[in-house]
């Protein structure tokens, strides 16, 4: 009797379209391109760049510290063609590409869950 | 990819702490104190201060966003109380004995562990790739190396010293 071969699946390569990795056309290549040159540059030590990296972490962090205060508080999306809808924030990803919020309150009903893409919005508010 | 999104870190930082007009698409105005400016998206954090004591915070999209404006400089004043509004609790009820001693007992601690620890100020450095701020909790270690990080974290969090 022979025996089965496993079946093996390799993962997908850094160039299928739906990759989260390095095809330059990728959305999430396309939404970090700008803020590549700088890290690797510092990475390589140049001192004008560490000031850069100071003001950049500096940065980070406050926004960083913002989004932890929004956690489970009710935000207001302003998104395009004059759409308003709010929802409980649960999450961010770390390029700020998707919210995670939950209750989503839209004109054709409440979604439990939901993932907005944050190119979709204009801005978001709340009240501390 | 617009102007605003551009600009280097340096040039985000001359807005925080002003209070500022961004316009943002279709000619949607939002005025506010400049909280941050978010390096990865370029997204404009505002605070407004509202009578009632409450604060309401406008976030603008980088993407969305078409011109800034700065119509007011703020004052060590109000560079105190936006940095104090989203930190958390920070050492304001210490003094500067008991911020020695959590200090001192977190670098026993920590020598103890055979963790190598040099003072630079207020901060702990810990083998040169993390440090440790005041009030040394473990929300207060900060390093670019994440398995260190929660290594001493949990470290921090041990120490059998009551802080």
């Amino acid at each position: 009797m022979k025996t089965p071969v496993p079946v093996l699946r390799l993962p997908r390569g850094p160039d299928h379209p739906d990759s989260r990795g390095f095809d330059p056309s990728s959305p999430r290549f396309q939404a970090l391109r700008s803020t590549r040159g700088g890290a690797a540059a510092a990475a390589a030590g140049l001192p004008e760049l560490r000031e850069e990296q100071q003001a950049r972490s500096l940065l980070r962090q406050r926004y960083l510290r913002s989004l932890l205060a929004m956690r489970d508080a009710q935000v207001r999306f302003r998104m395009y063609e004059r759409v308003h809808v709010e929802a409980r924030f649960g999450a961010s990803d770390i390029d700020v590409l998707n919210f995670q919020v939950s209750d989503l309150q839209t004109p054709i009903g409440v979604q439990k869950e939901a993932l907005l893409r944050c190119p979709d919005m204009i801005s978001y508010s709340l009240e501390l | 990819m617009n102007e605003w999104r551009e600009k280097k870190p340096q040039e985000w930082r001359r807005y925080v702490n002003n209070e500022v007009k961004v316009t943002a698409h279709e000619k949607q105005e939002c005025q506010g104190w400049v909280f941050t400016v978010d390096p990865v998206s370029a997204s404009v954090v505002l605070v407004n201060f509202q009578d009632t004591g409450r604060t309401c915070v406008t976030v603008v999209m980088g993407h969305a966003v078409e011109a800034v404006e700065i119509l007011k400089e703020g004052g060590p004043e109000m560079e105190e109380r936006l940095s104090s509004l989203f930190m958390p609790t920070g050492h304001h009820g210490l003094t500067k004995q008991e911020l020695q001693h959590r200090k001192d007992s977190l670098r026993v601690w920590l020598e103890k562990n055979r963790i190598p620890v040099v003072e630079e100020g207020e901060t702990l450095r810990v083998a040169g790739v993390l440090s440790v701020d005041p009030p040394y909790g473990p929300q207060d270690c900060s390093s670019s190396n994440e398995i260190i990080l929660s290594r001493v974290q949990s470290l921090v969090q041990n120490n059998p010293v009551k802080m």
